[in-house]
């Protein structure tokens, strides 16, 4: 098979894992040394595809023979799909190929289980090796990991890799058991829980050698069995507790030639797993608790976003002045984000913030109008009914889709 | 009114503010003259000789003249009146002048957030093409359209990302080579270097093209998702460039139900037979792997 074949196949076989970060890595550069690489913490996206999703990383199995039957992958064992498998120094050589075209930042490579858990693992990190150490290849790599391999295996592929990544699948242990036989949930989180001792010993030490320092992230498909948005916010709240994980990737379910008929023959729709990346923005970095964004069980709203839907359901604590308010709170304003919110903190030690201000911050001011006051503005909303509010501000109902 | 001719560099730019400040000239009597612009009908050479020796020395924030060295690479009619009317405010003590909410400071960070992107849009689009093993000269060449004057303060990126590795960036107006050591940036770029960089012999796109279309998912096409983080002006100098209209439209004639790429779906599939049970598979010897 040549070499093109191969790439076809395996990309192919690679895409339906979300994560293409490459940001979060240590300031490496390759000035004045031989030897390609560098990387600055910020991730670059070399393209984009038409499906509007960033390519920063050359992403690719090394093998999609697989001895899993995990019903919701393209490359589980009964799944009729052309099969290859790459060298690793096919692998280096596309790698350094496309980095030096500057298609890409680095390699995120995984891989399909064969022969063992161990024998796998290995397998990736001679990759890894090889683009270090003879390539002398400073820049970005991503690796999967395979979670029965044993921890020293993890160990090393933290050495080389500046990211490290365990997909959790599905949210509930039920659904694994069914959709993904091979699979435990109880290794998963061993793997989860070795890689953030790997972390958490290289901070501790000075001089300890590097582990990861981009960390780990996860993946969770959505949609591929019932379990609700509440569920699935509050797995990865815990992840990002118990493991310190970095990201938690939302991944659509996307339907795969030959479906079986385990899992639906229909994608949800792209605005659910948007919606679950809105909460999770507002996990990480607006300090919401899951239970303010969900109270029990059900899914988001998909005609509003999340954080207009808890203003709405939380009336009591607007409007909020805005030459008054903490931080914090005005950066719970639908509309207004934790960047513009700064803005209006160091503003208004200058001056009294007017309306027109925020036009040239760049708000969102329909979402915001309702709920702000500013010095020469208070909303005539302001007593309106949520109900009546969320109609107005809830986006246009999408075309059903065509197929 | 008061012409203020000077070489068109942040550095002349800032030298003559620096006059006029002292002086006490406002913002709306100036027109800023580069070399390439002749003077107005009625303009009259300004007159330097009075400046008053008593003046004190101007203090400006440093940060200050960082944000509009930066600004000034923006590429618009008239770039230099809005940097002298903040200079002037803050020289009055109107500090607000510099924020992105006041109403020139917001035009101040527009421009900011412009040359950023546009800095990033290098690191990110532009393309380099392998010459020949034997070729003289640089071992990769790139040419670029950037929006704004980013090219200089850029292109040092690459220098730590390629190493020892010699490389060529030719844009419309500027050009920068790096020698394995040091940076060569020339204004306006040697029609050498052009040639080189729009003309490259280059016949390695293939496996890129290959990876494109298959790291593609067709069931999910969003066009404006793609415009928006990749705008159309780039499109023509991407190797990819011409793919994208013809995945867009082989995902819209039906290989929206799934995500195979059809050059995938158009091969022969197989099965992995399972030789024993699962969890033996695992650990055991079944030897799938072996089949490459």
């Amino acid at each position: 098979m040549q070499l093109i074949e191969k790439l076809t196949v395996l990309a192919d076989a690679a895409k339906y894992d979300a994560s293409c970060a490459s940001s979060g890595a240590p300031n490496r550069s390759s000035k004045g040394k031989s030897g390609i690489g560098s990387t600055n913490g910020m991730g670059i996206c070399h393209s984009f595809t038409p499906d509007g999703r960033c390519v920063a990383l050359l992403k690719i199995l090394l093998t999609n023979f697989c001895l899993y039957d995990c019903q919701y992958c393209v490359n589980r064992r009964s799944s009729d799909v052309p099969r290859a498998r790459f060298t690793p120094e096919e692998v280096v050589t596309l790698t350094l190929d496309f980095y030096k075209r500057n298609c890409i930042s680095g390699l995120f490579l995984s891989s399909g289980i064969i022969r063992s858990a161990d024998y796998t693992m290995e397998q990736l990190v001679r990759v890894a090796k090889l683009l270090r150490e003879e390539h002398e290849f400073r820049g970005y790599i991503h690796l999967k990991t395979i979670p029965d391999a044993d921890p020293l295996l993890i160990a090393e592929a933290g050495r080389y890799a500046d990211r490290l990544s365990v997909n959790i699948e599905l949210p509930t242990e039920s659904s694994l058991i069914r959709l993904a036989p091979e699979k435990q949930v109880r290794t998963i989180k061993q793997a989860m829980h070795s890689i953030h001792q790997g972390e958490s010993e290289a901070r501790a030490e000075l001089r300890a050698p590097r582990f990861a320092p981009a960390g780990q992230s996860t993946q969770m498909i959505i949609g591929a069995d019932a379990t609700d948005d509440s569920t699935i916010l509050h797995t990865a709240a815990s992840l990002y507790g118990n493991y310190r994980l970095r990201r938690v990737y939302y991944s659509a379910f996307s339907p795969i030639p030959q479906s079986p008929n385990t899992v639906p023959f229909e994608a949800p729709p792209l605005l659910r797993e948007h919606r679950l990346y809105q909460a999770d923005f507002l996990l990480r970095g607006y300090g919401f608790e899951v239970g303010e964004l969900l109270s029990g069980p059900g899914n988001l709203a998909l005609d509003i976003d999340p954080k207009l839907a808890w203003a709405l359901n939380n009336r009591e604590h607007f409007p909020v002045d805005l030459n008054r308010a903490e931080p914090a709170m005005i950066a719970r304003v639908p509309g207004i984000g934790v960047l513009s919110a700064k803005r209006l903190v160091a503003l208004r030690r200058q001056k009294r913030i007017r309306f027109e201000d925020l036009t040239r911050l760049r708000c969102a001011l329909e979402k915001a109008k309702p709920f702000i006051v500013t010095q020469d503005y208070r909303p005539l909303q302001a007593s309106r009914e949520s109900l009546l509010l969320r109609q107005q501000l809830s986006e246009t109902p999408a075309q059903m889709a065509l197929w | 009114m008061h012409s203020a001719p000077f070489d068109g560099s942040f550095a002349g730019w800032r030298e003559v503010a620096r006059r006029l400040i002292q002086q006490g000239v406002p913002p709306h009597q100036i027109t800023w003259l580069t070399d390439d612009d002749s003077g107005g009908l009625f303009d009259h050479v300004p007159a330097p000789n009075n400046a008053p020796a008593a003046t004190p020395p101007l203090r400006i924030p440093r940060q200050l003249l960082e944000l509009l060295q930066s600004a000034a690479r923006f590429r618009v009619e008239d770039r230099w009146s809005l940097l002298y009317r903040i200079l002037w405010r803050v020289a009055q003590g109107d500090r607000a002048a510099m924020l992105p909410g006041d109403i020139d400071g917001s035009q101040l960070h527009k421009r900011l957030k412009a040359i950023r992107r546009e800095a990033h849009h290098l690191h990110a689009f532009l393309r380099f093409h392998p010459r020949p093993e034997n070729a003289e000269g640089p071992q990769l060449v790139a040419w670029h359209e950037p929006a704004h004057d980013i090219l200089a303060s850029a292109s040092g990126h690459f220098a730590e990302r390629l190493g020892r590795t010699t490389w060529l960036i030719a844009t419309p107006d500027d050009g920068v080579y790096w020698d394995g050591q040091r940076l060569h940036y020339q204004r306006p770029c040697p029609s050498e270097w052009q040639r080189l960089a729009q003309a490259p012999e280059d016949t390695g796109e293939a496996l890129w093209l290959a990876y494109y279309g298959s790291t593609f998912n067709p069931a999910r096409l969003n066009r404006s998702a793609l415009e928006t983080s990749m705008p159309v002006r780039f499109w023509k100098n991407l190797p990819e460039g011409p793919l994208i209209p013809q995945l867009m439209s082989q995902a819209r004639a039906g290989a929206q139900r799934d995500g195979q790429a059809e050059a995938v779906s158009r091969q022969g599939g197989k099965r992995i037979r399972r030789t024993s049970a699962p969890q033996q598979a695992v650990s055991g010897s079944a030897d799938p792997d072996l089949l490459r």
